[in-house]
């Protein structure tokens, strides 16, 4: 009786939270986001590489201008958020390598043979933006250095004051501080699933529309694996984007004692007061 | 004993379910520092070894297009001060050049002026000699006419009368004969 229930199942897309472990090296499991990661870690080095090659010789190569221009762009865009050149120079490290290792991870992961190549039944290769634990690993490091600016701006007790108040002399400032504490915890999140949501579900998508046009889906595919070329840069540069924020909004001055101080910006500030401005509150 | 028995369940059953979610999500600790640590080294190299190229590359052209900026700026500065002295010099030139075409028209005036007053007197002088020299043959002629008809009219009274009278009564007779005649008629 649950014969033809079972085939039927045996047939549809293999669809996974979690990254399907292969084997393991002593205590780590070895995912296929993993082997993919590999190549993923491969490529972000090859293209530093290039850019810094191309740097150097003042390479008038298309491609090398186009990631040259993009990382000047991003370099700027740091630049605008922190009010400050040398904070940007201090911060480009890891967040435009984020936006790198995100992109060209999230675009290996629409290359054709992950998927249909399988081993035992299972994909041999996911994406690497498609495992949680790399989702999640990126945006502890992200909320990490957020506190570590925090705490070289504020001082160890100036930044957990932006949490723990005095409720006796300031109820509404204490409940400000949880309400921030808690905001810090949902940004974490928020960062970590909204990255993994649109790859796991860029992906989810891609194998549907293979398995149900079936032969057709040398004709279909292609359009929505530019869609997700496109959904991959997008959410590159929002992951980017709010790390810098953050960092930024955590450095900036908050708080009742501070009302008339002027805003004080990255620990390596020297901003001009004109300059100095509140960045804009992040939509997380 | 049983309450803690309880307590302990409820515990075990809570632990199993987390562990269940995170389970369900892929997520493994130990792949989470792995991924963390590995990302982390990634930074740190390419912040090491790359960054330093590409920023130094990045600033260095940015200098140069300051540079070039602030050489396009002091260019477009002394361009402007060259069409300013240019104009300046354009100015003063044009008001010598008004001065020299006054001057000139001036002394071209002057020089007609001149020219036209010696051209006048010129002919007056000329107009003067040339009524001074038909004067002179008016009264040539009119001697050479006076003598001619005396002699005309001396040859003519020879045929009339058939003798020759003397020259002196000849032109005695002659000269009261022609002083009798209107004078307009000589």
């Amino acid at each position: 009786m649950l014969s033809p229930l079972t085939s039927f199942a045996a047939e549809t897309p293999h669809i996974s939270l979690a990254p399907d472990t292969f084997f393991n090296i002593g205590p780590i499991p070895i995912t296929n986001s993993m082997l993919l990661g590999v190549l993923g870690y491969a490529l972000v080095i090859a293209l530093f590489a290039y850019m810094a090659r191309a740097a150097k010789t003042r390479s008038r190569n298309r491609f090398a201008v186009a990631t040259l221009w993009l990382f000047e762009g991003l370099l700027n865009t740091i630049e605008q958020v922190t009010n400050n050149r040398k904070a940007a120079r201090a911060l480009a490290p890891l967040s435009i390598t984020l936006f790198f290792f995100i992109v060209v991870n999230y675009w290996t992961g629409i290359l054709p043979f992950v998927g249909p190549v399988t081993y035992n039944g299972l994909p041999l290769f996911r994406g690497l933006a498609a495992d949680l634990n790399v989702t999640f690993a990126l945006a502890i490091i992200s909320m990490v250095t957020v506190q570590i600016y925090a705490i070289r701006t504020h001082g160890v007790f100036g930044n957990a004051k932006r949490y723990l108040r005095n409720p006796l002399r300031d109820p509404a400032g204490a409940f400000e501080g949880i309400l921030e504490l808690i905001a810090e915890f949902s940004r974490l999140v928020a960062l970590s699933m909204r990255l993994f949501g649109n790859v796991f579900a860029g992906e989810v998508l891609l194998v549907m529309v293979g398995f149900l046009t079936n032969y057709f889906a040398v004709v279909a595919l292609p359009f929505f694996m530019v869609f997700e070329l496109f959904i991959g840069t997008i959410q590159a540069y929002v992951f980017f984007m709010l790390t810098i924020v953050f960092i930024s909004l955590g450095t900036a001055q908050h708080g009742s004692d501070d009302d008339h101080a002027a805003d004080k910006q990255l620990p390596t500030s020297h901003t001009p007061p004109d300059k100095r401005a509140r960045p804009a509150a992040a939509s997380d | 004993m049983a309450h803690i028995s309880i307590l302990t369940s409820f515990a075990e059953t809570a632990s199993t379910q987390k562990a269940d979610l995170f389970t369900a999500l892929g997520i493994n600790w130990k792949l989470l520092i792995l991924q963390a640590v590995a990302f982390l080294i990634l930074v740190l190299l390419l912040g090491k070894y790359v960054y330093p190229i590409i920023i130094a590359s990045i600033d260095k052209r940015q200098e140069q297009l300051d540079a070039g900026a602030k050489a396009s700026e002091a260019a477009q500065k002394q361009a402007s001060e060259a069409e300013q002295r240019i104009a300046a010099q354009l100015k003063q030139a044009r008001v010598e050049a008004d001065a020299i075409v006054a001057t000139a028209h001036k002394e071209a005036g002057d020089m007609v002026a001149a020219a036209e007053a010696r051209a006048a007197s010129k002919a007056e002088h000329i107009v003067a000699e040339a009524k001074a020299g038909i004067e002179s043959d008016i009264v040539a002629a009119r001697t050479a006419l006076r003598q001619e008809t005396k002699q005309l009219v001396a040859d003519a009274t020879e045929k009339i009368i058939g003798s020759k009278l003397d020259a002196r009564a000849d032109n005695s007779l002659i000269e009261k004969a022609l002083a009798s005649e209107p004078k307009g008629n000589a």
